[in-house]
């Protein structure tokens, strides 16, 4: 979970200066766009267009490396699902094993597009601050009537800012937990449920007691879910305005 | 220019808390606010900002009265709150994030938060520190963030509610010279603790509770005349002394005072003026150290 705080790499590259908002509608509107192509020739555009996006953005290739390797197993599962279990022409065949070439190309294509996404959007976490990518998209729902359920674009920017910042804290306190456990005498490898529950009951109450503390602070520091302002000023330039109005066009070219 | 009258409060589960807490804070006050856990002391303090309303009686900060649900927010900018932990309070992904939460709250526009955030970070010591994130920060450095944080909100008084108990000593140090500044500065300061040392040399005015009473109230001299057990070693000595005969106050607790108390008794004050005693004062001092 530290990676999805280190992802950013600070930077002054045009993709940098973008309004964090230019760069979560493009990666919407990007996302769908992958996810909707067929053919082999229009994902090596975007591959082609990714690589020009990295290098402009000045990241280095680790970061990248590092946001797929997680999801490594996943991919691989997905790949052989399609290799194995799509109808067609078989590559060879050992008894109900049996890959097909149909398949080799749809597990390609699919894990490709996978791949993409992920790029993609380590590529907007990569050139913007976490709370950048909290404000736009508070921004962005706060034009939507949200109140309507009882919820507020303000309250959903806080949840998630305070997610990024207290997950690290959370796994500290588990640890603890843990050692504290060891240290009585607790074989973690002998009885894994056991393990399970009474690890899971300290960090509950733990959980619980760190929020309610939070809460008190919030609330003494005066915060109101309803309105809030920003120590950062979002700014929509010229630029942006050139980004969006380019992917919506290329947006609209996919579809004729 | 905080007034308490006759504060009784229970928790909802029917513990008495507080139990007929009279009291008054003037402005620019340092008070603090000592006793055992469980005395009421957290319980008093967080009445101060309405976190908690009066069972019985009632509470005026700066002439609004704490019931008085519309006000809540101008409380809570007058009278700002610093807790223990330095991580649960800690709500920004960097220090300038944190500090600037409370003026967000306030919904100032941007440039103004920008101005009160490098303030109060350069009042605390931390400016230079302010794109950190809070693992890359120590104890007493999150503590004075959240100091900073308060300060941003710009509020007449602060409450520091056990600030340095899960500090080293170097960390607690510093907390306390930030403290001293702040109170320095006109800002009134009301510090809830349980190590009576560190604060018997800044504090106007002791405040002792037991069992959601006040059970004294007065200066740190007035105070070491009055406890019995738990007192600095300084204190302890000098009552030994006093005990065996020596012409001595035991009212004392800093090391210089002691001093020129005992060099006193021993019949040197007459001969050695004042300065040159503090002198050899602080040399006793620093061989301590």
């Amino acid at each position: 979970m530290d990676e999805l705080i280190l992802s950013y790499v600070p930077g002054t590259s045009p993709l940098h200066k973008l309004d964090p908002r230019t760069k979560l509608v493009a990666l919407m509107v990007t996302s769908i766009l992958v996810l909707q192509t067929a053919t082999f020739p229009k994902l090596g555009l975007f591959a082609a267009s990714f690589v020009l996006l990295a290098y402009l953005s000045g990241v280095g290739t680790g970061v990248f490396v590092r946001s797929i390797r997680p999801m490594l197993v996943f991919f691989t599962f997905i790949f052989l699902m399609h290799l194995f279990l799509t109808e067609g022409d078989p590559i060879f065949r050992i008894g109900v094993i049996r890959p097909t070439f149909e398949g080799l190309m749809a597990g390609t294509l699919i894990t490709a597009r996978f791949v993409l996404l992920i790029l993609f959007a380590s590529l907007l976490t990569a050139t913007t601050r976490s709370t950048m990518i909290t404000n736009g998209i508070e921004r962005l729902l706060r034009s939507l009537p949200l109140k309507r359920i009882g919820l507020s674009s303000f309250d959903i920017a806080t949840m998630m800012s305070l997610s990024i910042r207290f997950v690290p804290v959370l796994l500290d306190n588990a640890r603890q937990i843990r050692y504290a456990q060891i240290a009585r005498g607790l074989d973690i490898r002998h009885n894994i449920f056991r393990t399970a529950s009474t690890t899971i009951t300290p960090m509950i109450r733990e959980s619980v007691s760190t929020a309610d503390e939070l809460a008190t602070a919030m609330e003494s520091r005066c915060y109101q879910g309803d309105f809030r302002t920003s120590l950062f000023e979002l700014k929509m330039r010229a630029a942006d305005w050139g980004v969006l109005c380019g992917i919506g066009g290329l947006a609209v070219l996919s579809y004729v | 220019m905080i007034h308490i009258n006759n504060l009784s409060y229970r928790y909802p589960d029917g513990t008495l808390a507080l139990d007929g807490v009279d009291m008054s804070i003037e402005k620019g006050e340092f008070v603090a606010l000592i006793g055992k856990n469980g005395c009421g002391k957290t319980t008093l303090v967080r009445h101060l900002n309405a976190l908690l309303t009066p069972t019985e009686g009632s509470i005026s900060v700066f002439g609004m009265d704490t019931k008085n649900k519309s006000g809540v927010w101008n409380i809570r900018q007058t009278v700002g709150m610093v807790f223990q932990n330095p991580q649960t309070q800690f709500v920004g992904t960097t220090l300038e994030e944190d500090v600037a939460f409370g003026p967000e709250n306030l919904t100032l526009p941007p440039n103004e938060i920008r101005k009160r955030v490098d303030r109060s970070l350069r009042k605390v010591g931390l400016l230079e520190y302010k794109t950190h994130a809070p693992k890359a920060l120590s104890g007493g450095q999150m503590q004075r963030a959240a100091i900073a944080g308060v300060l941003a909100m710009e509020p007449e008084c602060i409450v520091l509610d056990e600030v340095t108990s899960m500090l080293d000593p170097e960390s607690r140090g510093n907390v306390l010279d930030t403290i001293q500044q702040l109170h320095q500065s006109g800002k009134t300061i009301i510090y809830v603790t349980q190590r009576i040392e560190e604060i018997l040399p800044l504090a106007d005015r002791i405040v002792s509770m037991n069992n959601g009473k006040i059970e004294f109230m007065g200066t740190p001299h007035k105070y070491l005349a009055y406890v019995e057990s738990d007192i600095p070693a300084i204190t302890n000595l000098m009552r030994k002394l006093k005990a065996k005969g020596f012409d001595v106050r035991d009212d004392v607790f800093a090391v210089d005072d002691a001093f020129l108390e005992i060099m006193k008794a021993w019949g040197m004050g007459k001969e050695v003026d004042g300065v040159d005693m503090l002198d050899g004062a602080d040399k006793v001092n620093t061989d301590d150290g």
